[in-house]
């Protein structure tokens, strides 16, 4: 696949400061990266970068994405110096520089700031330090299935943000859609029960990210706001909108196989969905609350170094590679098209998925250039994010299961409460 | 040889076996201790993280899912191992591909399994499409407060009974056939046998079955973490699974040693209980 053009790449290396300086090597070494990325995802960047860099090589380690805390945790935790540079979810690094799992790279901040949004560094730094260097951001799209509303004989939603359905009327839609049509589920969020996912739905809903207080560290997950979003996300599944018992890296087959009428998933799925048979799918925007400003996900991966790496060095010279040097961002978005944080990135970056989606291609672009700089709202910042987020992660899936939406989200907030107590 | 010379053979050949238990069980679980007395950010010993755990309602409730998975878990198991033992111990046509297939469950990784039991589960799985077949209504499985226990019994049960089964086997081909014999000419019928002949005989392996199922049982993981992940409503939450999410997700390494030295002193009290009911009286 030519994903990125010669051409755009030239435009990209025009656009940055190449920070390849290189470090003299006395003998070869291997550094260890770990991802919950898909085997070969990396293997064009990695084969640029030891092409350039002959005394290093870089192996490539990949872990599923529910294992990637515990395997950090138990990796670098245990002061495992063979690991020497990972993935770290952004809200995650307050959490894992307090514990002393990510090193200090703030020599390396004047490069960041040269491509990086305000915003977007903000999330890389713990306490004024940078931790983490920035590899993707993130946003979600609302696919449809253009046959099943050909087939109930309904016009397709707008993919003008100004026309954005709130959750009732999408509800509402998908219905009328599945009683006209074969759609066995009307309404689907890819990643049920992950905060990342969810946070619109019950933030979005006005009641709080679900944390308060100074750093963050006291838990508001059970107001009234949560309450009644947790209650919609609950009939999704109690009406049968939305499947239960499909994990969530199975369930985009609920899509491709032509059975739902609204996904909810991010670029990333463009490709599947795609080369799926008989998929003819269309964009609009993720949905809002009616009186509530609307809100998208944001935030992804970035590239920490493990404190306690064999090879800093050279862990660092792959990460600024792959995140601020523009082959190297170039060649990881031929494998995986994610959002580049890199700001003078995104005008060749969505030209490109516009042109490689054509039947999408401007919607696409329309909607993805306006959530990314309208709506996006991050995760919140907390050295207690990660015990937040499992809770939490927990209590949506026993909602989804149908439990009581009162008691669990009380019972997550009386859990988070003393767990976060005990991280203060 | 001489006594000293005699000892200092011994303990050659005991060394190894020594070092391992020193390295791989008791270095490690004085480690547990250590850090189960070291509250976050502590540097002298306390019972914080026990009082912690023992106030923390989801540990209660591990606790009590544990037990409750044991209790039901382990006589059933031994009961099927039994069952398919004295079956496949008979001469039945093909038996040695009907032993092969019950262990083979064995041999695949209980990652992989429980993987696999995922699909079978879903709402559009296999399960629910052979209960249709005979007319019963699709079930929840795994998202089920009522059901996913059982379903992770069913997995766990699926993996291990072969392997005790086997071990079953090799008990009751080493009980004497003149013992039956004897019990044919005494009028006793097939009940009679079991109860008074291969019962008694299989008290040794019975015993091993017991207790190593018993202690495999509490340590159950993979099936849960990837099946469940504890839920729903923490039906499934075996300790195992919270020790795990205290000390890999949310880096409490403090009460999940605490918890670990809990398990551990939960599955020596049962052991040992299993050992006083096993046991023959002889060494009394």
């Amino acid at each position: 696949m030519h994903i990125i053009k010669s051409g755009t790449l030239v435009g990209l290396t025009a656009m940055f400061l190449s920070s390849t300086a290189g470090l003299a090597m006395a003998e070869p070494v291997t550094i260890n990266f770990l991802t919950a990325e898909a085997d070969g995802s990396f293997d064009a960047a990695i084969a640029a970068f030891e092409a350039e860099n002959p005394d290093i090589k870089v192996n490539f380690e990949t872990v599923p994405f529910d294992s990637m805390v515990p395997t950090i945790e138990s990796r670098v935790g245990g002061k495992d110096s063979s690991l020497d540079l990972f993935l770290v979810d952004t809200p995650r690094v307050p959490a894992m520089a307090n514990s002393g799992y990510l090193r200090d790279i703030s020599d390396r901040l004047g490069a960041v700031e040269a491509v990086a949004s305000e915003a977007a560094q903000s999330v890389l730094k713990y306490n004024g330090t940078l931790y983490a260097l920035p590899l993707w951001t993130s946003t979600q799209l609302m696919y449809y299935n253009k046959d099943l509303f050909d087939a109930a004989g309904i016009a397709y939603p707008s993919s003008d943000a100004a026309a954005r359905m709130t959750y009732d009327e999408t509800v509402a839609l998908a219905r009328q859609v599945m009683a006209g049509s074969d759609a066995k589920y009307g309404f689907v969020p890819e990643q049920i029960d992950r905060y990342y996912q969810l946070q619109p739905i019950f933030e979005g809903n006005g009641g709080g990210t679900g944390l308060t207080g100074e750093g963050n560290l006291t838990p508001d997950v059970a107001n009234d706001k949560w309450i009644a979003a947790g209650k919609f996300y609950s009939s999704l599944f109690e009406d049968g909108l939305a499947p239960r018992g499909i994990a969530v890296d199975q369930m985009q087959s609920v899509f491709t196989s032509g059975e739902t009428v609204f996904y909810v998933t991010g670029p990333w799925r463009l490709k599947a969905f795609d080369e799926a048979t008989n998929l003819n799918f269309g964009l609009a925007p993720i949905p809002y609350w009616t009186d509530s400003k609307a809100q998208t996900p944001t935030d992804s991966w970035a590239v920490g170094i493990s404190p306690y790496a064999a090879h800093p060095e050279a862990a660092l010279k792959f990460a600024e590679f792959i995140t601020l040097n523009p082959a190297g961002v170039g060649l990881v978005l031929e494998s995986i098209p994610n959002v580049p944080v890199n700001q003078q990135a995104y005008g060749p970056y969505i030209d490109w998925l516009a042109g490689e989606n054509p039947a999408v291609g401007d919607d696409l672009k329309k909607i993805m250039t306006y959530e990314l700089a309208d709506t996006p709202v991050p995760r919140p910042r907390s050295i207690g994010y990660v015990a937040f987020e499992t809770v939490l992660n927990r209590a949506f899936s026993d909602i989804r299961n149908g439990s009581d939406v009162a008691s669990t989200l009380q019972q997550a907030q009386q859990q988070l409460g003393s767990q976060l107590r005990r991280i203060q | 040889m001489t006594r000293w010379s005699n000892i200092r053979v011994a303990a050659l050949f005991l060394l190894p076996a020594v070092v391992s238990v020193v390295l791989l069980r008791l270095w490690p679980a004085a480690i547990a201790v250590h850090q189960s007395l070291l509250a976050p950010r502590a540097s002298s010993y306390s019972l914080e993280n026990y009082l912690y755990i023992f106030t923390d309602p989801s540990f209660l409730n591990s606790v009590w899912v544990t037990l409750l998975f044991s209790f039901i878990i382990n006589p059933l198991q031994i009961a099927a191992a039994l069952g398919l033992a004295i079956l496949f111990n008979n001469k039945l046509p093909m038996t040695g591909f009907w032993r092969t297939a019950v262990l083979l469950p064995v041999a695949i990784p209980q990652s992989v399994s429980a993987v696999i039991w995922a699909v079978a589960y879903r709402p559009d799985g296999l399960l629910n499409s052979l209960l249709q077949l005979v007319g019963i209504g699709p079930q929840r499985f795994v998202t089920s407060p009522e059901q996913a226990l059982g379903s992770i019994m069913l997995v766990v049960s699926w993996i291990g009974v072969g392997y005790w089964m086997t071990m079953l086997i090799a008990g009751l081909q080493d009980i004497p056939k003149s013992l039956y014999e004897s019990a044919t000419i005494d009028g006793a019928n097939g009940w009679h046998k079991f109860w008074y002949v291969t019962l008694p005989q299989l008290r040794r392996p019975l015993t091993f079955v017991l207790v190593a199922d018993t202690v495999a049982n509490f340590l159950v993981f993979a099936p849960v973490n990837i099946l469940t992940g504890g839920g729903p409503q923490g039906s499934t939450d075996l300790i195992m699974n919270q020790i795990y999410t205290n000390a890999f997700v949310n880096g409490d390494q403090g009460s999940a040693a605490a918890a670990t030295v809990v398990l551990v002193a939960l599955v020596l009290v049962i052991v040992l209980i299993q050992f006083r009911l096993m046991g023959d009286g002889s060494e009394r």
